[in-house]
């Protein structure tokens, strides 16, 4: 029976109280561990598909009769258009339409950042569409430019105001405090450069505009497509069947969807709008920047009796003040915590959700500084984790948490850091860190399912989902074929349409798993349960195989259909997660080789591990990158985006993925739907660049503070190392004679 | 645009030459390149390995396999660029390519490209240059050049013979080039003179596919004396005679990391010949 209730939802780490009506979820969760088909590792169904070119993504679909689209973006950091005049664009060859600001929705008089969407053209090809751009005359009124967050947070242009957060008594628990440790961490702007760029084909049939596009949110789409364009959201059908990366850059339309309708709109035919690799660059969104200057205090005896944080995020000119502070209220038992955040508004692009937005940040500084104060109390790292454990989230019960288990995996790993010291030479000093996870990912109502099945035996499960490249097709498809109790190779996912099948979750905050898994396997159990019943109405035995009951179905189709539950009432969904790392640090190049990282994560029940272990070493290479090489640069004058292109933002490549070793506690979530998993996509990225930190620390005495740990960075942390060694050796050494 | 694929050297008349067109092609296509005639000069530039001769047109890949090279050559050739890179681009386009400076490649009105001013100087100049840094700040980015340059390696152009070293000059007021080639001129064989050991050292920030944050190149010719040239530290492929040279950089203030790199990489490739 459905009900309607009040819950709280997150996404990404954000929380909004909404209405929803949820279906109960009578389910009883399948026993801990290895199932049939669930819990066994599986290819990925679409493995074949995508490596042989045969997988249709946005960047790959031709539809008859369209027109490219090319959007004229702001030079400037800030600035107005005075005026501007599209008619030199119009006169070119093969351009068909051309918009200014306020045609469509994201094309702006006034530009905020550097990249910024003012006018399109469309035309017949898009060397066509280009070239009418550059054609497009217009007169700038160039506006005051503030880039350093600093500055901003100092002028309180900020993008929202400051968020505090405070418990218990701060300032009396640092009094009292045996050490006090603090320190400036500083993250640098990343970027998501999704291999398949930000696109949208638009097309007009009648009243209803179909949209095909690379993102995370079908039904997000639909709705801010509908509302921005004021249509009843059956008038707008999203597809996407297959997307080449977003890591939360693709959970919104954004302006190229809006240009492409419109533009569509004006030519009466459909108009693809997709961002160059530049683009890419300079106005898909990133992680922004940060500042973190954290202190915290602890007693002799290793217990952590205050922390506090003040966090300045580079937010941008638009976007949110995602929660750099929260690992550091969340992690530790700890009573007494201040925080202040800022959200500084720059003439930058705007900031998006990338993997983990906030947390990854965040536990860059909190892990680093815990390190830092295991150091001065001389307390094990791992021990002085393991002290300081939190048993609830402020209070509130966690749904499960698993975190000593992934510590007591995690000390085999820890072990080896003796031997790997005491392979350091005079050059290559090697050492071990560790870092701790946690995050949301618990997904949420409402989500649904159908499931097919014909009297051949087959299954099909049908949901207006994405599978945004995290194997979902496969876990759908294992989820169904457990529950079902037939081959997984007799299981099909039929998703990414709209008008193809019922509502279906966002592909972000770690959610698809945990949102959809449920309602797939109440789909699949409403299927079972009428096979089941038609066996009684045969009289045949209740351990008959399902291919047998229903072969005698011929054309009749039996439909499941099923929901996401609700999330357990008054308990805090969380994953949790630790990283052994192992470096070696050339001491007079500071080149840093992160030579091997086990990655221990508690998600819940591992529905593939093959999957899952994929999750965690994408996580853990992106991450390598984050911490390592990749860092997006602007002209300090002009605020222009100066790192447009692959050879100059530095992803990492498979020449430095070191062995990554994936290790999962799989254990149910008692409390959390008929499935107990939790989301995997997220958690492998959080804690991997304290660990490297941490780890560079262990190996080299050198503390660094800034990401990414450029060679620049680790040279000045290894001199100010070893200028630290050089003043405690005059201080220690005997009195001159 | 029309695309020519002359057979012989006497069909050249003008127009842009490129050979792998790895650096051609992302050139053209962001503009700073223009051209109305594209000349493929696969069909005229000699390829292969032959004794001490290597033609300007073999490419990196085939010369990263190639045992009859100097080390430091092969060395340079390995990490340089992605393997789909080294098998397009040629030796010859490799030591013509035009410098990584993000201002000069987002089209900045720059000195190279003829302006007044070196925005990197007073602006984001990281992967900068440590010496003759004063008219422009652009770092060289062939490895390939520092590794010739240490060889004594010659060259010889569809015009004249000279030291691969010639082949480069500061730009300054009066002429913005980073080489001395003369329009129309067409890179044909690079020959090695008689070597001892040589060695190439490179520091990235990433494992591959990076440009030189410092390449040291050295070789030990006849006479028994160690030659060293760097790639990444100034505008052109840099000579310094020993590690005490660096102690004359001039870098900027976020360029200084390099002077320290440099000096260990050269330390260590000089004891590597040792």
């Amino acid at each position: 029976m459905a009900r309607l209730i009040r819950t709280e939802k997150e996404v990404e780490g954000r929380f909004e109280e909404v209405w929803i009506v949820v279906e109960e979820d009578p389910l009883e969760q399948w026993p801990e561990g290895p199932l049939e088909v669930v819990g066994r590792p599986a290819p990925r169904k679409d493995g074949p598909e995508r490596v042989r070119g045969e997988a249709r993504y946005t960047a790959d679909l031709r539809l008859p009769g369209m027109l490219q689209a090319a959007v004229l973006r702001s030079p400037h950091a800030h600035a107005k258009v005075r005026r501007i005049d599209l008619a030199p664009a119009l006169a070119l060859p093969g351009v068909r339409a051309a918009i200014g600001p306020g045609e469509a929705h994201g094309l702006e008089e006034e530009a905020g950042f550097a990249g910024a969407a003012v006018a399109a053209v469309a035309a017949d090809t898009f060397a066509q569409a280009r070239a009418a751009v550059k054609a497009i005359d217009v007169e700038w009124e160039e506006l005051e430019v503030v880039l350093d967050p600093d500055d901003a947070v100092k002028r309180e242009q900020l993008t929202a105001e400051p968020r505090t957060y405070e418990r218990g008594d701060v300032d009396k628990a640092f009094a009292d405090a045996d050490v006090v440790v603090e320190g400036t961490y500083r993250t640098q702007t990343v970027l998501h450069n999704s291999m398949e760029t930000h696109q949208a084909i638009c097309e007009w049939q009648g009243d209803t505009l179909h949209v095909y596009i690379s993102t995370q949110f079908i039904w997000g789409i639909r709705q801010a497509v509908a509302q921005t364009l004021d249509l009843p959201e059956d008038k707008v059908r999203v597809v996407c069947e297959f997307m080449g990366g977003g890591f939360g850059s693709k959970n919104g339309p954004d302006e190229y969807t809006f240009v492409a309708a419109e533009l569509a709109k004006r030519t009466g035919r459909p108009v693809r709008c997709a961002l160059t690799r530049r683009e890419e660059n300079t106005s898909a969104g990133n992680r922004n920047a940060t500042i973190q200057r954290l202190r915290a205090g602890a007693r002799g005896d290793g217990t952590i009796v205050a922390f506090e944080g003040e966090f300045r995020n580079s937010v941008g000119w638009s976007g949110w003040n995602a929660s750099t502070e929260g690992p550091m209220r969340m992690l530790y038992d700890c009573e007494n915590v201040r925080s202040v955040t800022y959200g500084a508004k720059l003439n930058t692009p705007p900031m998006k959700a990338f993997r983990a937005p906030g947390f990854v940040e965040g536990t860059f500084g909190l892990e680093c500084l815990v390190d830092e104060l295991a150091a001065k109390l001389d307390v094990d790292p791992l021990e002085l984790r393991r002290r300081n454990y939190a048993a609830s989230n402020e209070g509130t019960p966690f749904s499960s948490k698993n975190l000593e288990d992934c510590y007591r995996m995690a000390e085999p790993h820890w072990e080896r850091r003796h031997e790997v010291r005491s392979r350091s030479d005079a050059v290559w000093k090697r050492g071990v860190g560790m870092a701790s996870q946690i995050w949301y990912g618990g997904g949420g109502p409402p989500s649904y399912a159908w499931v097919r099945l014909g009297s051949d035996g087959r299954a099909t499960v049908i949901t207006a989902m994405q599978d945004i490249g995290t194997g979902t097709r496969t876990a759908m498809a294992q989820i169904a074929a457990e529950e079902l109790g037939i081959p997984l190779e007799h299981v099909d996912v039929a998703l990414g349409d709209s008008a193809r099948g019922p509502y279906a979750s966002i592909s972000a905050g770690s959610s698809t798993l945990p949102s959809m898994g449920p309602a797939v396997r109440a789909a699949a159990a409403d299927a079972r349960e009428q096979v089941e019943d038609i066996a009684e109405q045969r009289g045949l035995p209740a351990d008959t195989p399902l291919q047998e009951i229903v072969a005698v179905l011929e054309e009749s189709q039996i439909l499941g259909k099923g929901a996401r539950g609700p999330n357990p009432t008054g308990m805090s969904v969380l994953t949790f997660g630790v990283h052994v790392v192992e470096v070696a640090v050339d001491v007079e190049t500071g080149e840093v080789n992160v030579e091997r990282v086990a990655a221990i994560h508690d998600v819940g029940r591992i529905v593939n591990p093959l999957g899952a272990s994929s999750q965690v070493e994408g996580g853990v290479i992106q991450g390598i990158g984050h911490t390592l090489s990749e860092e997006r640069l602007l002209d300090p004058e002009s605020g222009r985006i100066l790192t447009t292109s692959l050879d100059s933002y530095r992803m990492p490549t498979i020449a430095d993925v070191p062995e990554i070793i994936c290790e999962f506690v799989d254990r149910p979530d008692e409390h959390l739907t008929n499935l107990g998993s939790k989301g995997l996509g997220e958690p492998p990225i959080v804690p991997i660049a304290a660990a490297i930190a941490n780890a560079i620390r262990d190996a080299t005495g050198a503390e660094v503070h800034e990401l990414p740990i450029s060679r620049e960075e680790m040279l000045r942390a290894l001199r100010e190392a070893e200028e630290r060694a050089r003043e405690k050796e005059k201080r220690g050494a005997p009195a001159a004679v | 645009m029309e695309l020519l694929r002359p057979s012989s050297l006497e069909e050249l008349d003008g127009g842009l030459l490129l050979h792998g067109g790895t650096e051609v092609v992302p050139l053209l296509r962001e503009g700073l390149l223009e051209t109305e005639r594209l000349v493929d000069v696969r069909g005229v530039v000699p390829r292969g390995v032959d004794g001490a001769v290597i033609g300007a047109g073999t490419t990196l890949a085939e010369l990263e396999v190639e045992p009859a090279i100097p080390d430091a050559l092969r060395e340079a050739c390995r990490l340089a660029a992605s393997p789909q890179l080294r098998s397009m681009g040629s030796l010859g386009g490799n030591l013509l390519q035009a410098t990584r400076c993000w201002y000069w490649r987002l089209g900045y009105d720059c000195r190279l490209h003829g302006g007044d001013r070196c925005h990197a100087r007073d602006g984001e100049h990281r992967e900068h240059a440590i010496f003759a840094n004063e008219f422009c700040a652009s770092a060289h980015p062939s490895d390939v050049a520092a590794a010739l340059v240490a060889l004594g390696a010659r060259v010889r152009t569809n015009q004249r013979e000279l030291a691969v070293e010639e082949l480069y000059r500061l730009p300054d007021e009066g002429n913005r080039s980073t080489t001395t080639l003369e329009s129309g001129e067409l890179l044909l064989e690079i020959e090695l003179p008689p070597a001892g050991a040589s060695v190439y050292l490179k520091a990235m920030d990433r494992k591959r596919w990076a440009f030189p944050q410092v390449g040291v190149a050295v070789a030990r010719h006849e006479d028994g004396s160690p030659r060293i040239a760097l790639a990444g530290v100034a505008p052109i492929p840099w000579r310094i005679e020993g590690v005490d040279d660096l102690d004359a950089a001039t870098p900027l203030p976020r360029t200084e990391w390099k002077v320290p790199l440099a000096r260990a990489l050269v330390r260590r490739a000089l004891a590597a010949l040792a």
